[in-house]
Protein backbone atom coordinates (compact mmCIF):
# COMPACT_ATOMS: atom_id res chain seq x y z
CA UNK A 1 0.00 0.00 0.00
CA UNK A 2 2.87 2.55 0.82
CA UNK A 3 4.12 2.13 -2.62
CA UNK A 4 1.21 2.43 -4.39
CA UNK A 5 0.30 5.68 -1.82
CA UNK A 6 3.68 7.09 -3.12
CA UNK A 7 3.30 6.48 -6.31
CA UNK A 8 0.24 7.96 -6.70
CA UNK A 9 1.35 11.07 -4.66
CA UNK A 10 4.40 11.24 -7.51
CA UNK A 11 2.01 10.83 -10.68
CA UNK A 12 -0.62 13.36 -8.94
CA UNK A 13 2.65 15.72 -8.14
CA UNK A 14 3.52 15.60 -11.89
CA UNK A 15 0.20 15.75 -13.22
CA UNK A 16 -0.53 18.92 -10.61
CA UNK A 17 2.75 20.66 -11.85
CA UNK A 18 1.93 20.69 -15.64
CA UNK A 19 -0.87 22.21 -14.76
CA UNK A 20 0.60 24.96 -12.36
CA UNK A 21 3.92 24.93 -14.60
CA UNK A 22 3.30 28.57 -16.00
CA UNK A 23 2.60 30.14 -12.38
CA UNK A 24 5.67 28.42 -10.78
CA UNK A 25 7.87 28.33 -13.54
CA UNK A 26 8.85 32.44 -14.65
CA UNK A 27 12.03 31.14 -16.03
CA UNK A 28 13.11 32.67 -19.24
CA UNK A 29 13.23 29.43 -20.96
CA UNK A 30 9.87 28.21 -20.22
CA UNK A 31 6.90 28.62 -22.97
CA UNK A 32 3.43 29.08 -20.73
CA UNK A 33 2.53 25.87 -21.71
CA UNK A 34 5.42 24.08 -21.08
CA UNK A 35 5.16 20.91 -18.55
CA UNK A 36 7.72 19.05 -16.39
CA UNK A 37 10.14 17.23 -18.96
CA UNK A 38 9.69 13.38 -16.90
CA UNK A 39 11.67 9.49 -18.43
CA UNK A 40 10.14 6.80 -17.30
CA UNK A 41 12.21 4.18 -15.56
CA UNK A 42 12.61 1.49 -17.90
CA UNK A 43 10.41 -1.81 -17.51
CA UNK A 44 8.22 0.31 -15.32
CA UNK A 45 5.16 2.79 -15.64
CA UNK A 46 6.11 5.26 -13.44
CA UNK A 47 8.28 8.85 -14.93
CA UNK A 48 10.71 10.71 -12.93
CA UNK A 49 11.52 14.55 -13.55
CA UNK A 50 14.78 14.85 -15.42
CA UNK A 51 16.12 16.69 -13.05
CA UNK A 52 17.24 15.91 -9.09
CA UNK A 53 19.18 17.04 -7.11
CA UNK A 54 22.23 15.99 -5.53
CA UNK A 55 24.31 16.55 -1.68
CA UNK A 56 27.46 16.55 -2.19
CA UNK A 57 29.13 19.04 -0.55
CA UNK A 58 26.35 21.31 -0.54
CA UNK A 59 24.01 19.79 1.85
CA UNK A 60 27.13 18.75 4.41
CA UNK A 61 26.25 21.58 6.87
CA UNK A 62 26.89 19.98 10.17
CA UNK A 63 24.78 22.08 12.45
CA UNK A 64 24.35 24.83 11.26
CA UNK A 65 21.05 26.13 11.73
CA UNK A 66 21.50 29.32 9.90
CA UNK A 67 22.53 26.79 6.59
CA UNK A 68 20.24 24.64 7.35
CA UNK A 69 17.09 26.67 6.96
CA UNK A 70 19.05 27.96 3.35
CA UNK A 71 19.28 24.53 2.43
CA UNK A 72 15.92 24.19 3.42
CA UNK A 73 14.69 27.21 1.13
CA UNK A 74 16.74 25.50 -1.78
CA UNK A 75 15.21 22.15 -1.36
CA UNK A 76 11.55 24.03 -1.14
CA UNK A 77 12.84 25.74 -4.67
CA UNK A 78 13.33 22.29 -5.81
CA UNK A 79 10.05 20.79 -4.60
CA UNK A 80 8.27 23.95 -5.80
CA UNK A 81 9.46 23.88 -9.26
CA UNK A 82 9.10 20.08 -9.75
CA UNK A 83 11.94 17.99 -8.27
CA UNK A 84 11.50 14.79 -6.62
CA UNK A 85 14.73 12.94 -7.17
CA UNK A 86 17.29 13.72 -4.18
CA UNK A 87 20.53 11.80 -4.31
CA UNK A 88 23.00 11.12 -1.14
CA UNK A 89 25.43 8.79 0.46
CA UNK A 90 26.01 8.24 4.27
CA UNK A 91 29.70 9.24 2.78
CA UNK A 92 28.96 12.84 2.55
CA UNK A 93 29.15 13.95 5.97
CA UNK A 94 25.86 15.54 7.80
CA UNK A 95 24.50 15.89 4.70
CA UNK A 96 21.74 12.85 4.80
CA UNK A 97 20.46 14.93 8.00
CA UNK A 98 20.49 18.23 6.89
CA UNK A 99 18.07 16.42 4.15
CA UNK A 100 16.25 14.45 6.74
CA UNK A 101 15.35 17.59 8.82
CA UNK A 102 14.36 19.79 5.56
CA UNK A 103 11.90 17.41 4.58
CA UNK A 104 10.57 17.40 8.06
CA UNK A 105 10.30 20.92 7.92
CA UNK A 106 8.81 21.05 4.59
CA UNK A 107 6.29 17.79 5.48
CA UNK A 108 7.99 16.74 1.88
CA UNK A 109 8.69 13.39 3.15
CA UNK A 110 6.27 11.70 0.65
CA UNK A 111 7.01 14.08 -2.43
CA UNK A 112 10.69 12.87 -2.55
CA UNK A 113 12.06 10.18 -4.75
CA UNK A 114 14.90 9.11 -1.96
CA UNK A 115 17.89 7.68 -3.46
CA UNK A 116 20.70 6.88 -1.41
CA UNK A 117 23.89 4.55 -1.21
CA UNK A 118 25.56 1.48 0.56
CA UNK A 119 28.73 2.99 1.40
CA UNK A 120 30.45 0.41 3.66
CA UNK A 121 33.33 -1.98 2.75
CA UNK A 122 31.36 -4.97 5.53
CA UNK A 123 29.21 -6.57 3.03
CA UNK A 124 26.97 -8.17 5.58
CA UNK A 125 26.10 -4.70 6.59
CA UNK A 126 23.78 -3.64 3.85
CA UNK A 127 20.45 -3.47 5.69
CA UNK A 128 22.11 -1.72 8.75
CA UNK A 129 23.24 0.94 6.63
CA UNK A 130 20.19 1.50 5.53
CA UNK A 131 18.47 1.47 8.65
CA UNK A 132 21.11 4.13 9.21
CA UNK A 133 20.41 6.34 6.66
CA UNK A 134 16.32 6.13 7.01
CA UNK A 135 16.56 7.47 10.43
CA UNK A 136 18.43 10.30 9.08
CA UNK A 137 16.23 11.10 5.91
CA UNK A 138 13.25 10.74 8.09
CA UNK A 139 11.47 8.38 5.62
CA UNK A 140 9.88 5.55 5.80
CA UNK A 141 11.46 3.85 2.92
CA UNK A 142 14.11 4.62 0.17
CA UNK A 143 12.95 4.64 -3.36
CA UNK A 144 16.70 3.92 -4.47
CA UNK A 145 19.46 2.67 -2.84
CA UNK A 146 22.43 2.11 -4.39
CA UNK A 147 26.09 0.38 -3.80
CA UNK A 148 28.58 3.52 -3.88
CA UNK A 149 31.34 3.43 -6.54
CA UNK A 150 31.15 -0.33 -6.64
CA UNK A 151 32.47 -0.71 -2.68
CA UNK A 152 31.94 -4.38 -1.42
CA UNK A 153 29.00 -4.67 -4.49
CA UNK A 154 28.92 -8.18 -4.81
CA UNK A 155 27.69 -8.55 -0.93
CA UNK A 156 25.42 -5.46 -0.70
CA UNK A 157 23.71 -6.33 -4.57
CA UNK A 158 22.95 -9.48 -2.79
CA UNK A 159 21.59 -8.13 0.00
CA UNK A 160 19.81 -5.27 -1.73
CA UNK A 161 18.14 -7.89 -4.30
CA UNK A 162 16.80 -9.63 -0.90
CA UNK A 163 15.73 -6.38 0.49
CA UNK A 164 13.78 -5.26 -3.05
CA UNK A 165 12.02 -9.27 -2.95
CA UNK A 166 10.90 -8.12 0.70
CA UNK A 167 9.45 -4.39 -0.29
CA UNK A 168 12.06 -2.91 2.17
CA UNK A 169 13.22 -0.55 -1.53
CA UNK A 170 11.61 -0.07 -5.05
CA UNK A 171 14.55 0.04 -7.01
CA UNK A 172 18.78 -0.94 -6.71
CA UNK A 173 21.50 -0.13 -8.02
CA UNK A 174 25.57 0.75 -8.76
CA UNK A 175 27.35 4.16 -9.01
CA UNK A 176 30.73 5.29 -9.99
CA UNK A 177 31.95 8.80 -10.59
CA UNK A 178 35.10 10.73 -12.74
CA UNK A 179 34.65 7.63 -15.09
CA UNK A 180 36.46 5.59 -12.52
CA UNK A 181 36.52 1.41 -13.57
CA UNK A 182 33.63 1.38 -16.35
CA UNK A 183 34.83 -1.71 -17.24
CA UNK A 184 34.28 -3.37 -14.07
CA UNK A 185 30.72 -1.32 -13.96
CA UNK A 186 29.76 -2.41 -17.70
CA UNK A 187 30.26 -5.88 -16.20
CA UNK A 188 28.39 -5.75 -13.86
CA UNK A 189 25.34 -4.11 -15.63
CA UNK A 190 25.60 -6.92 -18.50
CA UNK A 191 25.41 -9.40 -15.75
CA UNK A 192 23.13 -8.15 -12.58
CA UNK A 193 19.80 -7.53 -12.28
CA UNK A 194 19.92 -3.61 -11.26
CA UNK A 195 17.47 -0.60 -12.14
CA UNK A 196 19.56 1.77 -12.06
CA UNK A 197 23.18 3.32 -12.38
CA UNK A 198 24.78 6.25 -11.77
CA UNK A 199 27.82 7.76 -13.51
CA UNK A 200 29.34 11.30 -14.35
CA UNK A 201 28.56 12.54 -17.96
CA UNK A 202 29.01 16.05 -19.23
CA UNK A 203 29.18 17.90 -22.35
CA UNK A 204 33.00 17.61 -21.72
CA UNK A 205 33.71 14.20 -19.69
CA UNK A 206 31.74 11.93 -22.73
CA UNK A 207 33.48 8.74 -21.82
CA UNK A 208 29.99 7.22 -20.82
CA UNK A 209 28.66 7.77 -24.30
CA UNK A 210 30.73 4.78 -26.08
CA UNK A 211 30.03 2.04 -23.64
CA UNK A 212 27.97 2.78 -20.48
CA UNK A 213 24.70 5.31 -21.96
CA UNK A 214 24.23 2.44 -25.04
CA UNK A 215 24.48 -0.35 -22.61
CA UNK A 216 22.21 0.80 -19.95
CA UNK A 217 19.25 1.12 -23.29
CA UNK A 218 20.80 -2.44 -24.23
CA UNK A 219 19.53 -3.51 -20.72
CA UNK A 220 16.78 -1.29 -19.38
CA UNK A 221 18.31 0.30 -16.55
CA UNK A 222 17.52 3.83 -15.55
CA UNK A 223 20.57 6.25 -15.68
CA UNK A 224 21.11 9.08 -12.98
CA UNK A 225 23.76 11.25 -13.94
CA UNK A 226 26.22 13.04 -11.45
CA UNK A 227 28.94 15.80 -11.63
CA UNK A 228 26.93 17.53 -14.59
CA UNK A 229 28.28 20.94 -13.85
CA UNK A 230 31.77 18.88 -13.80
CA UNK A 231 31.99 19.92 -9.90
CA UNK A 232 31.08 23.54 -11.01
CA UNK A 233 34.12 23.67 -13.25
CA UNK A 234 31.83 24.37 -16.32
CA UNK A 235 30.67 27.70 -14.60
CA UNK A 236 34.55 28.53 -14.05
CA UNK A 237 35.52 28.01 -17.79
CA UNK A 238 32.43 28.72 -20.05
CA UNK A 239 30.32 30.85 -18.06
CA UNK A 240 31.66 34.34 -19.18
CA UNK A 241 31.97 33.50 -22.85
CA UNK A 242 28.36 33.80 -24.54
CA UNK A 243 25.93 31.09 -25.21
CA UNK A 244 25.91 30.07 -29.07
CA UNK A 245 23.27 32.46 -31.46
CA UNK A 246 21.31 29.03 -31.66
CA UNK A 247 21.29 28.74 -28.09
CA UNK A 248 17.48 30.06 -28.19
CA UNK A 249 16.77 26.82 -30.71
CA UNK A 250 17.88 24.38 -28.64
CA UNK A 251 15.39 25.35 -25.67
CA UNK A 252 18.43 26.97 -23.69
CA UNK A 253 18.54 30.39 -22.26
CA UNK A 254 21.56 30.33 -19.98
CA UNK A 255 24.77 27.72 -18.83
CA UNK A 256 23.33 25.58 -16.62
CA UNK A 257 20.19 24.75 -18.94
CA UNK A 258 23.07 24.85 -21.85
CA UNK A 259 24.90 22.29 -19.57
CA UNK A 260 22.04 19.90 -17.90
CA UNK A 261 19.73 20.25 -21.31
CA UNK A 262 22.89 18.56 -23.29
CA UNK A 263 23.21 15.81 -20.56
CA UNK A 264 19.15 14.89 -20.61
CA UNK A 265 18.57 14.81 -23.71
CA UNK A 266 20.66 11.38 -24.68
CA UNK A 267 18.13 9.11 -24.96
CA UNK A 268 19.62 6.71 -22.24
CA UNK A 269 19.58 9.37 -19.45
CA UNK A 270 17.06 9.40 -16.55
CA UNK A 271 17.58 12.07 -14.80
CA UNK A 272 20.89 14.18 -13.53
CA UNK A 273 21.37 15.50 -10.25
CA UNK A 274 23.40 19.37 -10.05
CA UNK A 275 23.98 20.17 -6.36
CA UNK A 276 23.84 24.03 -5.51
CA UNK A 277 24.02 26.02 -2.37
CA UNK A 278 21.90 28.83 -3.64
CA UNK A 279 18.19 29.57 -4.84
CA UNK A 280 18.66 31.31 -7.57
CA UNK A 281 21.30 28.21 -8.97
CA UNK A 282 18.29 25.96 -8.29
CA UNK A 283 16.29 28.27 -10.25
CA UNK A 284 18.27 28.05 -12.96
CA UNK A 285 19.09 24.52 -12.68
CA UNK A 286 15.48 23.45 -12.78
CA UNK A 287 15.34 26.14 -15.86
CA UNK A 288 16.09 22.43 -17.98
CA UNK A 289 13.51 20.63 -16.71
CA UNK A 290 11.00 22.74 -19.48
CA UNK A 291 10.75 23.89 -22.81
CA UNK A 292 12.54 22.47 -25.79
CA UNK A 293 15.49 19.85 -25.93
CA UNK A 294 18.51 19.72 -28.35
CA UNK A 295 17.68 17.49 -30.78
CA UNK A 296 20.78 15.08 -31.76
CA UNK A 297 22.48 17.60 -34.36
CA UNK A 298 22.38 20.28 -31.84
CA UNK A 299 23.62 18.18 -29.56
CA UNK A 300 26.78 17.34 -31.43
CA UNK A 301 27.11 21.15 -32.12
CA UNK A 302 27.13 22.05 -28.56
CA UNK A 303 29.56 19.87 -27.72
CA UNK A 304 31.55 21.43 -30.50
CA UNK A 305 31.08 24.51 -29.27
CA UNK A 306 31.81 24.31 -26.03
CA UNK A 307 35.28 22.28 -27.53
CA UNK A 308 36.00 25.42 -29.36
CA UNK A 309 35.92 27.88 -26.41
CA UNK B 1 39.93 -0.77 -4.66
CA UNK B 2 43.42 -1.33 -6.53
CA UNK B 3 46.12 1.29 -6.34
CA UNK B 4 45.16 2.74 -10.24
CA UNK B 5 41.92 3.39 -8.55
CA UNK B 6 43.00 5.25 -5.33
CA UNK B 7 45.37 7.56 -8.03
CA UNK B 8 42.15 8.49 -9.73
CA UNK B 9 41.35 10.22 -6.94
CA UNK B 10 42.30 14.11 -6.07
CA UNK B 11 42.40 16.04 -2.92
CA UNK B 12 39.00 17.62 -4.02
CA UNK B 13 37.21 14.36 -3.51
CA UNK B 14 37.94 13.47 -0.40
CA UNK B 15 37.12 17.30 0.95
CA UNK B 16 33.28 17.22 1.63
CA UNK B 17 32.30 20.40 2.39
CA UNK B 18 32.62 23.93 1.09
CA UNK B 19 34.69 27.25 2.22
CA UNK B 20 31.46 29.03 3.74
CA UNK B 21 30.73 26.10 5.94
CA UNK B 22 33.91 25.82 7.33
CA UNK B 23 34.73 29.83 7.97
CA UNK B 24 31.02 29.66 9.78
CA UNK B 25 32.19 27.23 12.35
CA UNK B 26 34.19 29.83 13.69
CA UNK B 27 31.96 32.45 13.83
CA UNK B 28 29.52 29.44 15.43
CA UNK B 29 31.78 28.29 17.95
CA UNK B 30 32.81 32.26 18.95
CA UNK B 31 29.25 32.78 19.56
CA UNK B 32 27.94 29.96 20.97
CA UNK B 33 30.55 29.34 23.93
CA UNK B 34 30.53 33.21 24.51
CA UNK B 35 31.19 35.29 26.72
CA UNK B 36 34.43 32.08 27.33
CA UNK B 37 35.93 32.88 24.00
CA UNK B 38 36.96 35.93 26.55
CA UNK B 39 38.65 33.90 28.73
CA UNK B 40 40.44 31.96 25.69
CA UNK B 41 41.88 35.49 25.39
CA UNK B 42 42.90 36.29 28.36
CA UNK B 43 44.73 32.77 28.58
CA UNK B 44 46.47 33.18 25.55
CA UNK B 45 48.21 36.88 27.06
CA UNK B 46 48.70 34.55 30.31
CA UNK B 47 51.14 31.87 28.92
CA UNK B 48 54.05 34.30 27.87
CA UNK B 49 53.61 36.08 31.07
CA UNK B 50 53.59 33.16 33.50
CA UNK B 51 56.71 31.44 31.06
CA UNK B 52 58.37 34.80 32.31
CA UNK B 53 58.51 33.81 35.84
CA UNK B 54 61.74 32.13 37.08
CA UNK B 55 59.37 30.28 39.83
CA UNK B 56 58.35 26.69 38.82
CA UNK B 57 55.17 26.57 39.57
CA UNK B 58 53.71 29.60 37.45
CA UNK B 59 55.49 27.90 34.52
CA UNK B 60 53.86 25.30 35.40
CA UNK B 61 50.31 26.86 35.53
CA UNK B 62 51.68 27.96 32.27
CA UNK B 63 52.01 25.02 30.66
CA UNK B 64 48.47 23.60 32.21
CA UNK B 65 46.76 26.29 30.50
CA UNK B 66 48.42 25.54 26.89
CA UNK B 67 47.34 21.45 28.01
CA UNK B 68 44.13 22.95 28.23
CA UNK B 69 43.71 24.80 24.97
CA UNK B 70 45.05 21.47 22.85
CA UNK B 71 42.05 19.73 24.96
CA UNK B 72 39.40 22.77 24.57
CA UNK B 73 40.33 23.23 20.61
CA UNK B 74 40.44 19.20 20.18
CA UNK B 75 37.49 18.59 21.83
CA UNK B 76 35.30 21.48 20.88
CA UNK B 77 36.46 22.53 17.39
CA UNK B 78 37.15 19.33 16.07
CA UNK B 79 35.17 17.11 17.72
CA UNK B 80 32.15 19.16 18.23
CA UNK B 81 32.19 21.68 15.07
CA UNK B 82 34.62 20.12 12.50
CA UNK B 83 34.06 16.59 13.10
CA UNK B 84 30.23 16.03 12.15
CA UNK B 85 30.88 17.41 8.28
CA UNK B 86 34.37 15.74 8.17
CA UNK B 87 35.12 12.59 9.86
CA UNK B 88 38.89 12.55 9.70
CA UNK B 89 38.76 15.93 12.00
CA UNK B 90 36.91 13.79 14.76
CA UNK B 91 39.65 11.94 14.89
CA UNK B 92 42.76 14.50 15.09
CA UNK B 93 39.94 15.87 17.81
CA UNK B 94 40.91 12.81 19.89
CA UNK B 95 44.58 13.11 19.18
CA UNK B 96 44.30 16.67 20.37
CA UNK B 97 42.95 16.00 23.36
CA UNK B 98 45.37 13.10 23.79
CA UNK B 99 48.06 15.83 23.26
CA UNK B 100 46.49 18.44 26.16
CA UNK B 101 46.15 15.11 28.52
CA UNK B 102 49.91 14.37 28.47
CA UNK B 103 51.37 17.95 28.19
CA UNK B 104 49.11 18.26 31.43
CA UNK B 105 50.92 15.09 32.66
CA UNK B 106 54.30 16.79 32.62
CA UNK B 107 53.36 19.69 33.83
CA UNK B 108 52.44 17.80 36.93
CA UNK B 109 55.44 15.74 37.06
CA UNK B 110 57.85 18.91 36.89
CA UNK B 111 58.23 22.93 35.54
CA UNK B 112 59.20 23.47 32.37
CA UNK B 113 62.68 24.40 31.98
CA UNK B 114 63.47 28.10 31.91
CA UNK B 115 64.51 30.16 28.50
CA UNK B 116 66.37 32.55 31.30
CA UNK B 117 67.89 35.44 28.72
CA UNK B 118 65.29 34.05 25.97
CA UNK B 119 62.39 34.13 27.70
CA UNK B 120 61.52 38.27 26.35
CA UNK B 121 62.08 36.71 23.10
CA UNK B 122 59.38 33.67 23.22
CA UNK B 123 56.89 36.21 25.15
CA UNK B 124 56.93 38.87 22.67
CA UNK B 125 56.71 35.97 19.77
CA UNK B 126 53.69 34.27 21.51
CA UNK B 127 51.78 37.57 21.69
CA UNK B 128 52.28 38.32 18.02
CA UNK B 129 51.28 34.15 17.18
CA UNK B 130 48.10 34.94 19.48
CA UNK B 131 47.00 38.07 18.42
CA UNK B 132 48.12 37.83 14.58
CA UNK B 133 47.19 34.27 13.82
CA UNK B 134 43.32 34.33 14.62
CA UNK B 135 42.61 37.05 11.79
CA UNK B 136 43.60 34.58 9.09
CA UNK B 137 40.27 33.39 9.03
CA UNK B 138 38.65 36.89 9.41
CA UNK B 139 40.64 37.74 5.98
CA UNK B 140 39.57 34.49 4.44
CA UNK B 141 35.50 35.31 5.27
CA UNK B 142 35.52 38.82 5.71
CA UNK B 143 33.71 38.10 8.95
CA UNK B 144 35.64 39.71 12.49
CA UNK B 145 33.33 37.13 14.13
CA UNK B 146 35.22 34.20 12.55
CA UNK B 147 38.69 34.80 14.81
CA UNK B 148 40.65 31.90 14.79
CA UNK B 149 41.31 32.30 18.69
CA UNK B 150 44.08 30.45 20.85
CA UNK B 151 42.11 27.78 22.82
CA UNK B 152 39.28 27.13 20.50
CA UNK B 153 40.56 27.11 16.87
CA UNK B 154 43.49 24.29 16.50
CA UNK B 155 45.13 25.67 13.45
CA UNK B 156 45.70 29.11 16.10
CA UNK B 157 46.38 26.18 19.34
CA UNK B 158 48.75 24.16 17.69
CA UNK B 159 51.00 27.25 16.01
CA UNK B 160 51.49 29.12 19.28
CA UNK B 161 52.33 25.70 21.58
CA UNK B 162 55.16 25.19 19.00
CA UNK B 163 57.28 27.90 21.11
CA UNK B 164 57.22 25.86 23.80
CA UNK B 165 58.81 22.93 22.29
CA UNK B 166 61.98 23.44 23.81
CA UNK B 167 60.98 23.73 27.18
CA UNK B 168 60.04 20.33 27.43
CA UNK B 169 62.11 17.24 28.71
CA UNK B 170 63.84 14.84 26.14
CA UNK B 171 62.12 12.45 23.88
CA UNK B 172 58.53 14.47 25.07
CA UNK B 173 59.76 17.51 22.53
CA UNK B 174 60.18 14.53 19.08
CA UNK B 175 56.33 13.20 20.78
CA UNK B 176 55.38 16.68 20.79
CA UNK B 177 55.90 17.56 17.43
CA UNK B 178 54.20 14.76 15.78
CA UNK B 179 50.58 15.86 16.14
CA UNK B 180 50.86 19.46 14.99
CA UNK B 181 52.90 18.51 11.90
CA UNK B 182 50.24 15.80 11.00
CA UNK B 183 47.69 18.15 11.78
CA UNK B 184 49.61 21.15 9.27
CA UNK B 185 49.50 18.64 6.75
CA UNK B 186 45.97 17.48 6.77
CA UNK B 187 45.06 21.26 6.86
CA UNK B 188 47.49 22.66 4.67
CA UNK B 189 46.31 19.80 2.17
CA UNK B 190 42.34 20.93 3.25
CA UNK B 191 43.10 24.89 2.36
CA UNK B 192 44.31 24.43 -0.74
CA UNK B 193 41.67 22.35 -2.00
CA UNK B 194 39.10 24.61 -0.50
CA UNK B 195 41.67 27.56 -2.38
CA UNK B 196 41.11 29.38 1.51
CA UNK B 197 44.80 31.29 0.49
CA UNK B 198 44.88 33.28 3.31
CA UNK B 199 44.54 29.87 5.75
CA UNK B 200 47.66 28.11 4.39
CA UNK B 201 49.38 30.98 7.04
CA UNK B 202 48.13 28.73 9.74
CA UNK B 203 50.25 25.65 8.91
CA UNK B 204 53.46 27.55 7.46
CA UNK B 205 53.04 29.36 10.99
CA UNK B 206 53.13 25.83 12.86
CA UNK B 207 56.55 25.26 10.80
CA UNK B 208 58.26 28.91 11.46
CA UNK B 209 56.75 28.54 15.16
CA UNK B 210 58.80 24.93 15.22
CA UNK B 211 61.87 26.16 13.70
CA UNK B 212 61.59 29.38 16.55
CA UNK B 213 60.58 27.26 19.28
CA UNK B 214 63.73 24.90 18.98
CA UNK B 215 65.78 28.15 18.16
CA UNK B 216 64.67 29.26 21.93
CA UNK B 217 65.35 25.96 23.31
CA UNK B 218 67.18 26.23 26.75
CA UNK B 219 70.51 24.64 25.74
CA UNK B 220 70.98 27.08 22.76
CA UNK B 221 70.41 29.60 24.55
CA UNK B 222 72.37 28.99 27.91
CA UNK B 223 75.29 28.02 24.68
CA UNK B 224 78.18 29.83 25.16
CA UNK B 225 78.93 32.57 22.29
Amino acid sequence: MALDRRRFLMGAGLAGLALRAPLLFAGPSSGPESSAITRKIPGTDEAIPAIGMGTWITFNVGGDAALIGQRTEVLKTFFELGGTVVDGSPMYGSASDVVGEALVSLNARDRVFAATKIWTSDESATQQEAERSLKRWNVDQFDLLQVHNLRGWQGHLESLRAMKQNGEVRYIGITTSHGRRHREFAQIMEREPIDFVQLTYNVLDREAETRLLPLAREKGIAVIVNRPFQGGSLFRRFQSRPLPVWAGEAGVSNWAEFFLKYIISHPAVTCAIPATTKVEHMKENMGALYGELPDPEQRRRMADYVRSL
Amino acid sequence: MSGADWLSYSLQDFVMFGPQVFLRLFVRINQDFWPWPLLAVLASFAVPLLLLDNRPATRRIALGLIAAAWMTSGYGFLVGYFGPINWPAAGFGWAFVAQGVVLGLIALAGAPRSLQARNRVLAVVWALAVVGLPWLTVAESGNWRALALFGLAPGSTAAASMLIVGLLPGIWRWLYLALPLAWGLFSAATFWTLQTWWLLGLPVATLILVGLGFWLSPSRAQSPG
